[in-house]
């Protein structure tokens, strides 16, 4: 067992893991957080995203251990009912979302891109959600979500 | 399974010898093999706090690439788009974001996929590799290290890329199923002297076409010292058509990826060639 | 009619859930002291299970029942004939659920899964959907038909004589598609207990609840009044989750042990598992006059049933149905196949056969566009349905058929690429 600490939706979080245990794994069965998903357990999807550091990366290809010491953001730690992040907001109005099962990385990769970026290019929107599978939309109304978001951002 | 998290590279060879360790870098090939049983560590190195080896930097007439730079971070750097364009093009299509943000240089080599998309750029470029095991320090062309089996022996860790800074045109491209996500069905990286519309000295490497990315000696030969123009560029195409051809014999894919290789050969040179052949 | 709801832009209330990853799929929901089920999946495509030996597994710390076809009260399933068995002894294809290993934790499950000892008799397989059909291939499935030919659909209309007669230009091609998995993001994953009142709940994500609960009270030997089957949010399904996939499994191995069981697919596991889009051979001869018109056509569509029958009934028959494409032809033979081989079996999906004709019959009127040198856009304007059209199965077309209309807004754009 090996002990790490890090930052987790704003909240320090210290935990017991095992050498060979993936992130998703502890995200989901060790503390409870069932937004981030598993889509393929092979980093293809994009389901299990979560922003480390200011970067976005597959939680399924991460280590435990390896976040010792790194600031952690879920799809809990954006927005709530009573105060949407513009992202998730964006994505409810243009209707961006079917089944859901793509949504919170998807959330997370423009939240992370907007961050960033705040007048992200179409070309820039299309970058930073291409290792995002969603099987439902066709992508088009995603795109234009995360362009909505852009836009009432600039207000 | 121990774990250990050194801060420096002399502590990670020491306990890669003593634990018989795997180093784990991004963990994006690793992390799977691990899931699907393919490796079974004894023990684990994670590089990532070792700072030194995240180094992207140009000293006396070589770019420096520390093993552990990922892909987002060359394909986000100027010093990378300025000398070295074939691998800031590479790193723009590997992978997905997610992927870029955690791949390193140095797990794209210990891999050594027949398709990773790192090696036919710094290949082409004349990278040298820089090893470190509790023997010592090694330089080596990245070329002799390709032809060596087991690439690595076990604990050494890849240390750094170098890059001679030549003056070189370079350019990148690769053939995948789409365009975020795909592993490279082919890729081409070449690199040039250029003087005006005279090419000198000419580097052509390929990736997934054989067990790994390799310099094809016959263009160097066919394609070196010679004028810059539209029947450069065919002879080019033919030249490479007849590499993968020879390279692939009665493959499934062979015929496929003959034919696409003349586009991918194009889309390579066009990051310094405009259409027609000539120089801007 | 005067309604504020037609017509209207409303926000889908469940997306909320769904931005804030709050919405709970099947693999979200845990009960305490679940266990673990992994299934144990045939390599082969053809063969009989002479021997299941489960001690290795039995004997690993952690595992709590391994369970296989002799522990299934009623062996089967299936949307039109119960022809797929929950636990198989007689395999049919790659993939087919041989055991399922029950554990403590989902790592003990997956290595114990590894235990399981199957001694396969290997079978000859047959892969080919026309070999299939040939009278001395052996039938996979005898007690339902005779041959591999599950299901044949005739249409005739007019006289194929009298219509090659007036045939100016005949196109004749073959066509093929290929087997298409559904891949909806969310693998398949359930939760089965036993509940207070003794009855079996299972929460899944389907596209049949009710179908599903009837499954599993056959199979289990229960009523259906002791089945609940609780469906989740549904991450994508597009046709692949109308079959039963882990649902009778984990209830059977809920029922034995009596604990809450928990099972998730791999990507992989779920790739093997559920049904696949028909990949179909067409055969098409199409025949028009020198104005154009289409006068006759014969097709032979011939649609990979794969292992078992799932809806390839209705999907072949949907296929023959809409052979001629939307355009008015008066003498058509058709002549629909579904077929068994040792393939993935295929199912419902996106289209239900309406998808792969398409490829045929559109191919069909490009080239004898090009044979007669006018335009693809004028060979569909001189053909297509109209009101009042008759169809190859003999429906009069009586209203709604604006195919015209969508014709006249995507010439400017067909026109522009022709020029090119
Ligand atoms: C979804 C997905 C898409 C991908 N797409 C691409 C693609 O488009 N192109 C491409 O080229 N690759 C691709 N890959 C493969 C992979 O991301 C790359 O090979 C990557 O560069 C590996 O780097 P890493 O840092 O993750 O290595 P790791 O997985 O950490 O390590 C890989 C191997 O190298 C060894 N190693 C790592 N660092 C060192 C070191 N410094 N010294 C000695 N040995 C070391 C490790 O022990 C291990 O054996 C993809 C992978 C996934 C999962
Ligand atoms: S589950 Fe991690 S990328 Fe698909
Ligand atoms: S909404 Fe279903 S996968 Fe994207």
């Amino acid at each position: 067992m090996i002990e790490i600490k890090f930052v987790l939706n704003n909240k320090p979080c210290a935990l017991n893991v095992e050498a060979n245990e993936r992130l998703l794994d502890v995200l989901r069965n060790r503390l409870g957080l069932m937004g981030t998903k598993e889509g393929c357990g092979e980093g293809e999807c994009g389901a299990c995203t979560v922003i480390i550091d200011g970067k976005t990366v597959n939680s399924c290809l991460v280590l435990a251990p390896q976040v010792d010491g790194c600031q952690i953001t879920t799809i809990e730690g954006v927005g709530n009912r009573q105060s949407p992040h513009p992202v998730q907001k964006a994505f409810v109005q243009v209707g961006a979302v079917q089944c859901g099962f793509c949504t919170p990385g998807m959330v997370l990769s423009a939240k992370n891109l907007l961050d960033k970026n705040p007048q992200p290019n179409d070309k820039e929107i299309g970058v930073a959600m291409s290792g995002n599978l969603c099987r439902c939309t066709g992508y088009d109304k995603i795109l234009r979500a995360v362009k909505l978001a852009a836009e009432e951002g600039k207000g | 399974m121990n774990y250990f998290q050194p801060q420096t590279v002399g502590q990670a060879v020491n306990i890669a010898q003593t634990f018989e360790a795997t180093f784990l870098a991004g963990g994006t090939d690793l992390v799977l093999h691990m899931q699907t049983g393919k490796i079974h560590p004894n023990a684990i190195i994670d590089l990532g706090k070792i700072s030194e080896l995240k180094e992207i930097k140009e000293t006396d007439g070589y770019l420096e690439i520390g093993s552990m730079a990922t892909f987002a971070e060359l394909g986000q750097s100027e010093l990378v788009f300025q000398k070295a364009l074939a691998l800031w093009l590479a790193c723009q299509t590997m992978g997905s974001p997610q992927i870029r943000n955690q791949a390193t240089l140095g797990g794209n080599l210990g891999n050594c996929s027949p398709a990773a998309d790192g090696l036919p750029p710094l290949l082409a470029l004349g990278a040298e590799v820089r090893l470190i095991s509790r023997e010592g320090d090694e330089v080596v062309s990245l070329e002799t290290l390709l032809s060596r089996t087991p690439l690595l022996s076990q604990g050494t860790l890849i240390r750094e890329f170098r890059i001679p800074l030549k003056g070189l045109q370079s350019g990148f491209a690769k053939l995948g199923r789409r365009k975020a996500l795909a592993i490279a069905r082919l890729s081409v990286a070449i690199a040039i002297e250029l003087e005006d519309n005279r090419v000198g000295k000419v580097r052509v490497a390929l990736g997934a076409v054989g067990k790994r990315a390799y310099l094809s000696e016959i263009l160097a030969r066919e394609l070196s010292d010679q004028e810059l123009n539209e029947v450069w560029i065919e002879k080019g195409i033919e030249g490479v058509q007849r590499v993968v051809r020879e390279a692939l014999g009665a493959r499934a894919s062979a015929p496929y990826k003959r034919e696409a290789v003349s586009g991918v050969f194009r889309e390579a040179l066009g990051t310094f060639i405009p259409e027609g052949g000539t120089k801007v | 009619m005067n309604t504020t709801v037609v017509g209207s832009r409303v926000l889908r209330e469940d997306a909320w859930g769904k931005v804030f990853g709050q919405t709970k799929f099947p693999a979200d929901v845990n009960l305490p002291d679940q266990i673990y089920g992994v299934v144990v999946r045939s390599p082969y495509p053809h063969a009989r299970v002479r021997e299941i030996s489960i001690t290795q597994a039995m004997e690993m710390p952690g595992v709590v029942a391994v369970l296989s076809a002799k522990d299934v009260p009623h062996n089967s399933h299936g949307v039109l004939f119960r022809d797929q068995p929950v636990l198989a002894d007689y395999i049919r294809m790659v993939g087919d659920p041989v055991a399922v290993v029950g554990a403590e934790t989902l790592e003990i499950a997956r290595a114990a899964a590894k235990l399981v000892q199957v001694d396969y008799e290997l079978m000859p397989a047959v892969f080919d959907p026309e070999e299939a059909m040939l009278p001395e291939v052996l039938p996979l499935h005898p007690e339902l038909c005779p041959t591999n030919i599950l299901y044949h659909m005739p249409i005739r209309r007019g006289a194929m004589d009298k219509g090659w007669a007036l045939a100016d230009v005949v196109i004749e091609q073959d066509y093929r598609t290929q087997h298409i998995d559904h891949a909806f993001l969310q693998p398949e994953a359930l939760l089965a207990y036993v509940d207070e009142r003794g009855h079996m709940v299972v929460q899944t994500a389907t596209q049949y609840a009710h179908y599903d609960r009837g499954e599993i009270a056959h199979a289990l030997g229960l009523r259906f009044s002791q089945v609940q089957v609780k469906t989740l949010a549904v991450g994508g399904a597009f046709g692949g989750r109308e079959d039963i996939s882990l649902q009778i499994i984990a209830a059977l191995m809920a029922l034995k042990t009596l604990r809450p069981v928990k099972m998730e697919n791999t990507r992989e596991e779920s790739f093997y598992s559920h049904s696949k889009r028909h990949p179909m051979r067409m055969h098409y001869k199409t025949g028009a006059s020198k104005d154009g018109k289409l006068v006759a056509m014969e097709a032979k569509i011939i649609g990979d049933a794969g292992a078992y029958a799932s809806w390839s009934i209705n999907v072949l028959r949907k296929s023959a149905v809409h052979a001629t494409g939307p355009y008015e032809i008066p003498n058509v033979s058709i002549d629909s196949y579904a077929v068994f081989t040792n393939n993935p079996f295929s199912g419902a999906m996106r289209g239900f056969g309406a998808a792969q004709t398409v490829l045929a019959y559109e191919s069909q009127m490009d080239l004898l566009a090009k044979e007669l040198k006018i335009s693809p856009l004028e060979i569909r304007l001189r053909n297509h349905f109209r009101v009042g059209s008759t169809t190859a199965t003999g429906q009069v077309l009586t209203s709604s058929v604006p195919l015209d209309q969508c014709l006249a807004k995507i010439a400017p754009y067909l026109q522009k690429g022709e020029d090119t």
